[in-house]
């Protein structure tokens, strides 16, 4: 019974709690909702009051927060995709020395450019057809020590593979120093000794037989180019597998051409040219050239 | 009464109802919106206590309603399923206000002090209000609805999706909850 009376008490007595006005305001909530739809399906509870204006400064400065988040990890993401896109991209033309068919690259048109030998006086090697197909047979031909005489190539070695980087590095174990700018200045400076050498043996290759003149400019331009490959042999640029071998043979070359007199006859160039072909020098320094660096400077 | 007026409206004319609102039919929605609208809002306004609350409450309703109407299947009735969107809304809406006003209060309380009429004798009504206050949401929303605004436990079921058996259990601690409170007035129901 008390408990009857109770329930009919708390009833009655609880209809005041949170009583609503007897009218609804039906028609400026449609009109609200009408707007509300209007404007975008963006809910905010508490509009037009208090509740709402703190609302939107409240969560206001933390969705700009999360936006600047947002933006400087997508522009951490981005750079950082970018640089390992940049080195990733450029590790170097590959090249694979085939030594049976190894020779001097000849130009779509099989001539081998002219080059203009930076101390010749400005003359200007004739082009001509080369032959690149030739193999050095002649066990007597001047080559390094320990070499397979049917590859041409050092004895336990492969077709050589020669990476060249953007740098112009040929070796992907190389460990000139520690500090990055005298490694770039070393890289700067072999690139260009072995653009100059090509450039040179381009021109030994394609001068006449008969010009002496050219002859003891090129022998002159060899003997500056020799200190500068002892140079070279002797700095951290040779601690690349690669390029040591490389520097070897071609100061073999250089030597043979400063030793060419004016009187020396067609065979010593025969010899020259053999050496070239049998260590596939010129292949090998156009591979450890990186494209689009300036030869011949 | 209202409640059997609502109650009489029949599945056939709820499902034309929708149909047409699905259908973008602007009358069909304004005929929902005033078949409805004095319910939801009189739930808000008991639930938020306030004229503001409960206009947001209402129309956040509708238009979650209106966004929604096209996924209503039918399981429940049409008043069900928008009186539980409604209950959503406002519960949810006065948890976020209660956090807002709460971090607010302490500038507010300096400003107020002495002032408010918690300070006056507290009467039957306040003590009442007070108290149905401090119960837990689910305790005070089927108090509300039930001994309040007289929706059944079936309905009470449907709108909260929770078991009749819950309904009744909960109405039972907030009576209890409440006859503790009201203590002091034992008197006006024990005579």
């Amino acid at each position: 019974m008390t408990e009857d009376n109770f329930e009919e008490f708390l009833k009655k007595a609880a209809q005041s709690y949170n009583a609503p006005p007897a009218r609804t305001p039906r028609e400026d909530m449609w009109n609200a909702i009408q707007a509300e739809r209007a404007a975008g399906p963006r809910v905010v509870y508490g509009g037009g009051s208090p509740v709402r204006e703190s609302s939107v400064r409240r969560f206001g400065p933390k969705i700009w927060l999360g936006a600047a988040a947002a933006a400087v990890l997508l522009l951490a993401t981005g750079v950082g995709v970018g640089r390992w896109s940049a080195s990733s991209s450029n590790p170097g033309s590959v090249a694979v020395v085939n030594p049976t068919k190894a020779g001097p690259a000849p130009t779509s048109t099989g001539v081998t450019p002219s080059v203009v030998a930076p101390d010749a006086g400005g003359a200007v090697a004739t082009a001509k057809p080369v032959d690149g197909g030739r193999e050095a047979t002649s066990p007597g031909a001047p080559s390094g020590s320990g070499r397979n005489p049917q590859t041409g190539l050092r004895n336990g070695r492969g077709p050589q593979v020669v990476v060249a980087d953007g740098k112009g590095s040929p070796g992907p174990n190389r460990d000139y120093s520690n500090n990055s700018t005298s490694a770039s200045a070393y890289q700067l400076t072999a690139v260009r000794h072995l653009s100059e050498a090509e450039a040179l043996l381009t021109s030994f290759r394609t001068r006449s037989a008969t010009d002496q003149q050219m002859d003891a400019q090129l022998g002159k331009w060899a003997r500056d180019l020799l200190s500068n490959t002892r140079l070279l042999l002797d700095s951290p640029v040779a601690n690349d597998p690669q390029r040591r071998p490389l520097l070897e043979d071609l100061e073999l070359v250089l030597v043979q051409i400063v030793q060419l007199s004016p009187g020396s006859t067609p065979q010593d160039r025969e010899m020259i040219e053999k050496t070239l072909q049998h260590d596939h020098v010129m292949t090998r320094l156009r591979t450890a050239i990186p494209a689009g660096s300036q030869r011949g400077s | 009464m209202e409640l059997v007026a609502y109650e009489s409206r029949s599945s056939v004319n709820d499902t034309q109802l929708i149909t047409r609102v699905v259908a973008g039919d602007a009358a069909a929605e304004r005929e929902l919106y005033e078949t409805y609208v004095d319910r939801i809002y009189r739930l808000a306004f008991r639930l938020a206590g306030e004229d503001e609350l409960a206009r947001d409450f209402t129309q956040a309703t509708f238009i979650r309603a209106f966004e929604k109407i096209g996924s209503f299947r039918g399981d429940s009735s049409l008043s069900t399923w928008l009186h539980s969107i409604g209950v959503s809304v406002a519960l949810n809406g006065l948890r976020k206000t209660k956090r807002q006003r709460s971090r607010e209060a302490p500038m507010e309380e300096g400003l107020t002090v002495g002032s408010t009429r918690r300070e006056a004798e507290p009467d039957l009504k306040e003590r009442m209000a007070r108290a149905i206050d401090s119960l837990a949401d689910k305790y005070r929303t089927v108090f509300v609805m039930h001994d309040v605004e007289g929706y059944t436990h079936e309905e009470i079921s449907g709108t909260l999706n929770i078991p009749i058996g819950t309904s009744k259990s909960h109405l039972f601690q907030a009576r209890s909850k409440l006859r503790l409170a009201l203590a002091d007035f034992a008197p006006e129901w024990v005579s």
